[in-house]
């Protein structure tokens, strides 16, 4: 008996102990869901309890996996706060009802085009190439580069069946008609691999088994360049996509007051530093930053009507062949 | 010889045990797979609507490229399940029957890959292997070409599972004990014919067991075949999966279908595992003392060492250095250069030291805590399970093995939409509770398996002796089988824990606000571009979690209940 009876002993005892680690929202609390960056929201979340008193709680995914959770979950939500890393999901979730109308008076210096009644854009980043110089290839200038023999399967790409932005990239490039489709036939003969999310693609890069990245998140390359990183960031001349990451409230949200609180916070002229920090271009205007902004970019646009199935399969059977 | 279980039993003994085991099933596992199932019939059952059942059935299976995903997806298990057979049978054999030298240190240097996140170890694989990675650094070549390949999938995944194997065979082998080896000696077979018509024959149970959950951590297994192989075009149902969670739009009822495929194919698995054991439960397992122990190897020890040094090398000291080496240099970029080392990330997580180890502490607990759980829910269910003949025997043990075959993000999914159901009294959600919710679901095979191989070496003889004189069922229970099957117990639960510290695919999904794992604070290094933070933590996070199998592995050796 002896050995069954400490055993049950020892797993209600363990079980008790996690009753002790369990962690409720508190009442007053604002519970923020986000895309990363991570080291942002935690900065963002210290510096708002510091001037508020009030806690964040913070859960961080991919918007992908932070879109299941919510979608999961929507019968009885927990977030106050949404923040992706993709326009989409403010549209769809403002068509479907599930925002709450709020206009921050520290949004005055955004651009119209990042906000509307419910939702509007913490901050922005943009696809560009991320280059080795230490890969004994000619640093590139254009996407269509990336396709000549220097760069023979030299040449990674985050794969646009999992990312919404590689997804837009491929979208633009494919309508643009000095490029089109062409260009990603020619990547694909050229020998690109399309190796997964955006980390996949780049780290091959960084230790020199392939040259450059088409299509890195340019924050995150930044941020590694910082770090000491051999690898350079080179915004194409015919153009780029951005990812603006907007920020909404749930029409569920049980402490609206607090979560307004939270946006008008990441807005302020703290909260936006705090982003260009984050090497995001920052939603407002206004503000400075150590990196291109988006009036230094020429920015493409992708038609809302494109049909997303069509090109990744198409894309499929130019460069991935999957 | 060993006699044979007599047929089926009469029911109705230890009711409370069987409606216990019921119970936890029933909460561990049926309910959140109602919800799998449900969500994959019921677009919006998330919002609570039962609207427009099927319609997106069609959709889903209307790809041309499923059959092709479930075509890899049975290659790519049969190929691992081939390939672990072939390590880890003769090692575990070898450990069971023979005195190994240094077994103890092989024993733990084989959990290590248990402790290594399979994206972590991946990942080190990449590095080491690729062009201009490590091993070119180092050697001056490269292997990418047989890394990103299908055969550098099997090769990498049979290196994370293997364990599985090696563990339930060794065990079983040493409970067979060197009685019957010794008999065969006695009446004058010589090893071979021995080995083939004694020993294999006998753990057979152990080694279905273990393969089945071998088979099921392959067709689930994410990570692995999409970092390696996905460039080369081979992709598996898991990567449909996967790439239906991953950004937006996100499609549940899709990801949910397709894991349903999974469990088909799991089911057929299934199916072949229960004929390799039907009739052949040998009773070996008797309580009385072996009478020589394992045998001394003689002039066979050097090789045999060596085999295992071997494996020891491919599967624990090349991803282990690969993480170390990346966590102790500057930039990946500035590769093995003298000026490039430096102990910048491991002074970064001391910086963080709270978040760090806020981490550790609640990954610890959770392992622990689920290491307990699972260890008795599943003896409780193995003992149902084994002595049970009918049907509903075989669809609760069918249910046991469940949740290894489906990927952790629906399991995930699947116990949101359970917990969020409004007409619960209480709830586990946003709690840490999930975790071990999700922990024990997912982690519940692995006891179960071992114990059910080892109560079928045990057989109902010693248990009925205890009832006829006159102990109720609960005691014969605790005094009889369970100090018989802790052995094997508890190297599941050894590996339970390995798991459950270091989990991420539903974690990242599951996790309560403001909770960190140790895997949630890996994966945000990562997600931020931070490779040799993330390696940093994860080779303090694998040295901590080693440390506990060893001092549990070093107890039972010292108490004489281990091996």
């Amino acid at each position: 008996m002896r050995t069954l009876r400490s055993l049950i002993l020892a797993a209600a005892t363990a079980a008790a102990a996690g009753f002790v680690f369990a962690g409720t929202a508190a009442a007053d609390s604002v519970t923020v869901y986000t895309a990363g960056p991570a080291g942002l929201i935690d900065k963002l979340a210290a510096g708002f309890k510091q001037k508020t008193g009030t806690d964040v709680d913070v859960f961080q995914a991919t918007t992908g996996k932070m879109m299941a959770r919510l979608q999961a979950e929507a019968a009885n939500p927990v977030a106050d706060v949404v923040i992706s890393a993709s326009m989409d999901t403010a549209t769809d979730f403002g068509k479907q009802g599930l925002l709450l109308d709020y206009q921050s008076p520290n949004a005055a210096k955004v651009p119209d085009f990042l906000k509307s009644a419910n939702y509007v854009t913490q901050g922005i980043s943009a696809l560009a190439i991320a280059w080795n110089p230490k890969s004994g290839t000619p640093k590139p200038e254009d996407w269509s580069d990336l396709a000549k023999p220097a760069y023979k399967d030299l040449v990674t790409m985050p794969d646009p069946k999992s990312s919404g932005s590689a997804y837009e990239l491929v979208a633009a490039l494919a309508s643009a008609p000095s490029l089109g489709w062409d260009l990603f036939k020619s990547l694909g003969e050229n020998g690109m691999i399309v190796p997964g999310a955006n980390d996949q693609a780049v780290t091959p890069v960084l230790q020199g088994a392939k040259a450059a990245v088409f299509g890195a998140v340019d924050y995150l390359a930044f941020g590694q360049i910082k770090k000491g990183e051999s690898l350079e960031v080179v915004f194409p001349k015919s153009g780029t996509v951005i990812a603006p990451r907007p920020m909404m409230i749930l029409k569920s949200s049980k402490h609206p007051d607090q979560a307004k609180a939270f946006i008008d916070y990441v807005l302020s002229d703290e909260g936006q530093a705090m982003v260009a920090d984050a090497q995001l271009m920052p939603a407002r205007t206004d503000i400075q930053a150590s990196r291109p902004l988006i009036g230094d970019l020429k920015v493409l646009e992708v038609d809302p009507a494109n049909d997303r199935d069509a090109t990744l399969k198409k894309f499929s059977e130019e460069v991935a062949k999957n | 010889m060993p006699s044979r279980i007599p047929g089926p039993r009469e029911s109705g003994r230890g009711g409370s045990i069987t409606a216990a085991v019921v119970l936890a099933l029933g909460v561990l596992v049926v309910f959140p797979m109602a919800f799998v199932v449900l969500q994959a019939i019921f677009p919006s059952i998330g919002a609570g609507s039962f609207a427009a059942p099927f319609s997106l059935i069609p959709q889903t299976f209307g790809d041309p490229k499923l059959v092709r995903w479930t075509l890899n997806t049975l290659a790519l298990g049969v190929c691992v399940v081939l390939a672990s057979t072939a390590v880890a049978l003769p090692l575990g054999a070898l450990r069971g029957l023979f005195r190994v030298p240094l077994a103890g240190l092989w024993d733990v240097a084989f959990l290590v890959p248990f402790t290594i996140p399979p994206y972590i170890a991946a990942l080190g694989w990449i590095t080491t292997l690729q062009r201009n990675g490590y091993l070119e650094q180092l050697a001056g070549f490269n292997l990418g070409g047989f890394l990103f390949s299908f055969w550098g999938v099997v090769f990498v995944m049979t290196l994370n599972v293997f364990p599985v194997v090696y563990f339930g065979v060794s065990r079983s082998m040493a409970s067979i004990g060197g009685r019957y080896v010794d008999a065969a000696q006695v009446c004058g077979a010589a090893f071979w014919p021995m080995f083939r018509r004694i020993a294999v024959p006998l753990a057979t149970p152990a080694m279905a067991g273990s393969l089945l959950l071998v088979f099921a951590m392959s067709i689930e297994e994410f990570g692995t075949p999409a970092v390696l192989a996905a460039r080369s075009g081979f992709l598996v149902l898991v990567t449909g999966v996967e790439q239906r969670l991953s950004d937006y739009p996100v499609d549940l009822p899709g990801a949910a279908s397709l894991s349903l495929v999974l469990v088909v194919l799991a089911g057929i698995a299934f199916i072949a595992q229960q004929r390799m054991v039907t009739g052949r439960d040998f009773r070996t397992l008797t309580g009385r003392p072996a009478s020589g122990g394992p045998r001394p190897l003689g002039r066979w020890a050097i090789p045999c060492s060596a085999l295992f040094a071997l494996l020891a090398l491919a599967a624990t000291i090349v991803p282990v250095a690969a993480v170390l080496l990346t966590a102790s240099t500057r930039t990946l970029s500035g590769g093995l250069a003298w000026g490039n080392f430096s102990t910048l990330h491991f002074a970064e997580i001391r910086a963080n030291a709270n978040g760090a180890l806020d981490a550790l502490v609640t990954s610890f607990l959770l392992g622990i805590v689920t290491a307990l759980l699972t260890g008795l829910i599943g003896t409780l269910a193995a003992f149902v399970l084994v002595r049970s003949r009918s049907r509903a025997g075989r669809l609760l043990d069918f249910l046991t093995v469940l949740p290894n075959t489906m990927p952790g993000v629906v399991i995930a999914v699947g116990l949101i939409l359970a917990w969020t159901q409004p007409w619960l009294p209480l709830t586990a959600y946003n709690t840490v509770w999930i975790l071990l919710l999700a922990y024990c679901c997912l982690l519940l095979p692995y006891p179960v398996r071992y114990a059910t191989a080892a109560l079928r070496q045990l057989g109902p003889s010693l248990e009925e002796a205890a009832r006829v004189s006159g102990a109720a069922p609960a005691r014969a229970l605790a005094r009889i089988v369970v100090p018989l099957i802790l052995p094997a117990v508890t190297a599941a639960m050894l590996l339970v824990f390995a798991v459950a510290a270091r989990e991420l695919v539903a974690t990242v999904l599951l996790a309560p606000v403001g909770t960190r794992t140790v895997a949630l604070f890996i994966w945000r290094q990562f997600d931020q571009g931070s490779i040799g933070l993330g390696m940093a933590m994860s080779a303090i996070a694998i040295a901590i979690t080693v440390t506990v199998p060893a001092i549990a592995m070093f107890w039972l050796r010292r108490t004489g209940q281990g091996l």
